[in-house]
C-alpha cells in the first residue's frame, strides 16, 4: 500500500517531467544509429573488432542506457531529500525499504521500456542493413536484464542518498564513464585480455555487458557465469542502498 | 480526570554544546487544543520534531497514547500527523493527488479516504484548486494544502507548526474554524506567533524560552500569574521581558 502510493507518486513525477524519460528512451536509438553509421564507414578489415556489429552493439547499448536511468534515479532522490515533502514522509509510517522499492519500481518500468526500445531499434537497423536479429532470443533475453537494472538503479539511489543535487550529476558522470570503459561496451576486453581484463572483471559492468550479449544472441549455455556474478553484485548493491538510505535517514535526525 | 494523550518526561535535545530543549516535562490531554508559544529559537519546532520522530531524542522520553517515541515509534506514527513549519507538498502532483498520496501512505481504506478528502476540501475551500498542480499554487494555498495533508489522515494527535504563517486573514479564520471544530475530537498541538490566536483557540498554553517551559496554563491563568490583563504583555513578562 505504502509502496504503491509512493511509487505511483514517483511515476507521476517522472511522466510530468518529460525531459528525463524522453532522454532515457531516445538516447539509445540515437547512439545505435550513429555507431552503426560510423562502423559502416570503416572498411571491414580482417581482425577488426566485432563488437560494433549490430547483434553485439544492441545488447551493450541496452546496458549502457541503464546508466542514464541511474542518473535520473539519483537526481530524483537527491532533489527529494532537499524538499520538506520528504520530511513529511519521514514522519509517516513509511519504512526505508518502502522508500527504496517505491523509488525503484518506476525507474524499473522506464528501464524495461528502454530495453524494448533499444532492441526494436536494433532490429530495425539490422533489417535496413539486410540482416535480421532473432526475435525469440531477444524476448527471452529481456528478463535477464533485470539484475542489471537493479544494479544501476540501486547505484543511483545510493548516490542520490549520499550526495546533494549539485554534486550528484558529477559523480554519476564518473560512473557512466567507468561503466563504458570497464564494461567493454565499446572495446573488446576479452580480446585485449591480460591485466586489463582482470581489472574489468572486478566490476559488475563487464559481466552485465557480457551476459547481455550472450542472452541476446541465444547463447544461454555460456551466459550463466557472468549472469550470476552480475546478480550477486546487484543483490549486494541493492541491500547496500537500503542500508545507506536508512543510515542517512537516521543521521539526518541528529 | 482527563485522559492523557501525550506525556512528556524530561525531554531534552542538544545540538553539540547547545541545548535546544531542556528537560521539558508536561502532559497534554486527549482532545485538548494545546498552544506552544515562545520567541524565535525557543525550541518549539525541535520539540515537535522529537515528538514526531523527525529528530532523535538526546535524553528523556515522551509517550503518545502510551507508546514511547523512543521505543515504539512505529506504533506512534500511524496515529500522528504533522504540518511542518515549512510547507511540504509534492510539487508535480495535483492537490487531490497530494491528499490521496498521504491518505494511502497512512493506509486509509478507499471509502474512508474519499470521505475524509471531501470533508477537508470543503472545510479548507480547496475545491477550486483540486486539480491544480501544487507547485503552481500561491504560497498561502500551498500552505493550506500542507495543513490539509496533515488533517486528511484523521490522526488522533496532530502537530501544527505555525499553521497560519503566510495565510491571509480569511484563510486564517477558516483554519481557526477547522481547528475549533476538531476540539475535543482529536488532540492538537499548535505553535504560533499570533498571541491573540492562541488565546482565542487554545485550551491551555505553554510558553517556552531557551528550551525551557516558563509557564503553563490557560490564557487566563497565564495573565493572572504575572498580573497582566493582556496576553501580549503577559507573554513578554513571562519570556523575560523586553530589553530596556
Ligand atoms: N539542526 C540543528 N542544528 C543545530 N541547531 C539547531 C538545529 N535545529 C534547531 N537548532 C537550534 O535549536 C534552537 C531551537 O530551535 P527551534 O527551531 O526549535 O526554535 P523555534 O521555537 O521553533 O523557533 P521559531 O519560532 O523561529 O520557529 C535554536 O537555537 C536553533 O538554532
Ligand atoms: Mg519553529
Amino acid at each position: 500500500m505504502r509502496i504503491r502510493a509512493f511509487s505511483s507518486r514517483n511515476i507521476k513525477e517522472l511522466l510530468r517531467d518529460p525531459i528525463s524519460y524522453i532522454f532515457c528512451l531516445g538516447l539509445p536509438i540515437v547512439m545505435l544509429v550513429v555507431m552503426t553509421i560510423i562502423n559502416e564507414s570503416i572498411p571491414d578489415m580482417e581482425g577488426a573488432p566485432k563488437i560494433f556489429k549490430i547483434e553485439l552493439l544492441t545488447p551493450a547499448m541496452a546496458i549502457f542506457a541503464l546508466t542514464f536511468i541511474m542518473l535520473f534515479a539519483c537526481i530524483r532522490v537527491s532533489s527529494d531529500r532537499s524538499d520538506a515533502f520528504l520530511t513529511r514522509l519521514y514522519a509517516s509510517p513509511m519504512k526505508s525499504s518502502d522508500f527504496i522499492v517505491g523509488y525503484m519500481l518506476p525507474f524499473g518500468i522506464i528501464a524495461l521500456a528502454q530495453v524494448v526500445i533499444t532492441y526494436v531499434s536494433g532490429e530495425i537497423i539490422a533489417l535496413v542493413k539486410g540482416d535480421s536479429l532473432d526475435i525469440v532470443n531477444m524476448l527471452i533475453s529481456i528478463p535477464f536484464i533485470i539484475p542489471s537494472m537493479i544494479l544501476f538503479i540501486s547505484l543511483g539511489l545510493i548516490f542520490g542518498t549520499l550526495f546533494n543535487a549539485k554534486a550528484a550529476p558529477g559523480v554519476n558522470s564518473a560512473i557512466i564513464t567507468m561503466a563504458a570503459i570497464l564494461g567493454g561496451m565499446w572495446m573488446d576486453i576479452d580480446t585485449l585480455g591480460g591485466s586489463w581484463k582482470t581489472v574489468c572483471s572486478c566490476f559488475p559492468f563487464y559481466h552485465s555487458v557480457k551476459y547481455a550479449r550472450y542472452a541476446f544472441n541465444g547463447n544461454f549455455s555460456d551466459l550463466w557465469e557472468s549472469f550470476l556474478i552480475c546478480s550477486a553484485f546487484a543483490a549486494v548493491i541493492f541491500i547496500a542502498s537500503i542500508t545507506i538510505f536508512s543510515l542517512k535517514v537516521k543521521s539526518d535526525k541528529k | 480526570m482527563m485522559k492523557t494523550a501525550i506525556k512528556i518526561d524530561n525531554l531534552t535535545k542538544k545540538f553539540g554544546p547547545k541545548t535546544a530543549v531542556n528537560k521539558v516535562s508536561f502532559e497534554i490531554y486527549d482532545g485538548e487544543l494545546f498552544g506552544l508559544l515562545g520567541v524565535n529559537g525557543a525550541g518549539k519546532t525541535t520539540t515537535i520534531r522529537m515528538l514526531t520522530g523527525l529528530s532523535a531524542v538526546t535524553d528523556g522520553d515522551a509517550e503518545i497514547f502510551g507508546h514511547s517515541i523512543k521505543k515504539d515509534l512505529q506504533k506512534v506514527k500511524p496515529i500522528v500527523n504533522v504540518s511542518t513549519q515549512e510547507t511540504a507538498v509534492a510539487g508535480n502532483l495535483t492537490v487531490k493527488e497530494n491528499l490521496e498520496l498521504i491518505a494511502n501512505i497512512y493506509g486509509m481504506k478507499k471509502n474512508e479516504m474519499e470521505e475524509s478528502i471531501e470533508s477537508i476540501v470543503k472545510s479548507l475551500e480547496l475545491n477550486e484548486v483540486l486539480s491544480q498542480k501544487a507547485k503552481t499554487l500561491s504560497g498561502g494555498w500551498q500552505r493550506r494544502l500542507s495543513i490539509a495533508m496533515a488533517l486528511v489522515t484523521k490522526p488522533k494527535v496532530i502537530f501544527l507548526d505555525e499553521p497560519t504563517l503566510g495565510l491571509d486573514v480569511i484563510a486564517r479564520r477558516e483554519l481557526w474554524n477547522v481547528v475549533t471544530s476538531l476540539k475535543g475530537k482529536i488532540t492538537i498541538i499548535l505553535t504560533t506567533h499570533y498571541l491573540e490566536e492562541a488565546e482565542a483557540l487554545c485550551d491551555r498554553i505553554a510558553v517556552m524560552a531557551k528550551g525551557n517551559i516558563m509557564a503553563l496554563g490557560t490564557a487566563e491563568e497565564l495573565k493572572k500569574s504575572v498580573n497582566k490583563t493582556n496576553i501580549e504583555d503577559a507573554f513578554i513578562e513571562i519570556v523575560g521581558g523586553e530589553k530596556k
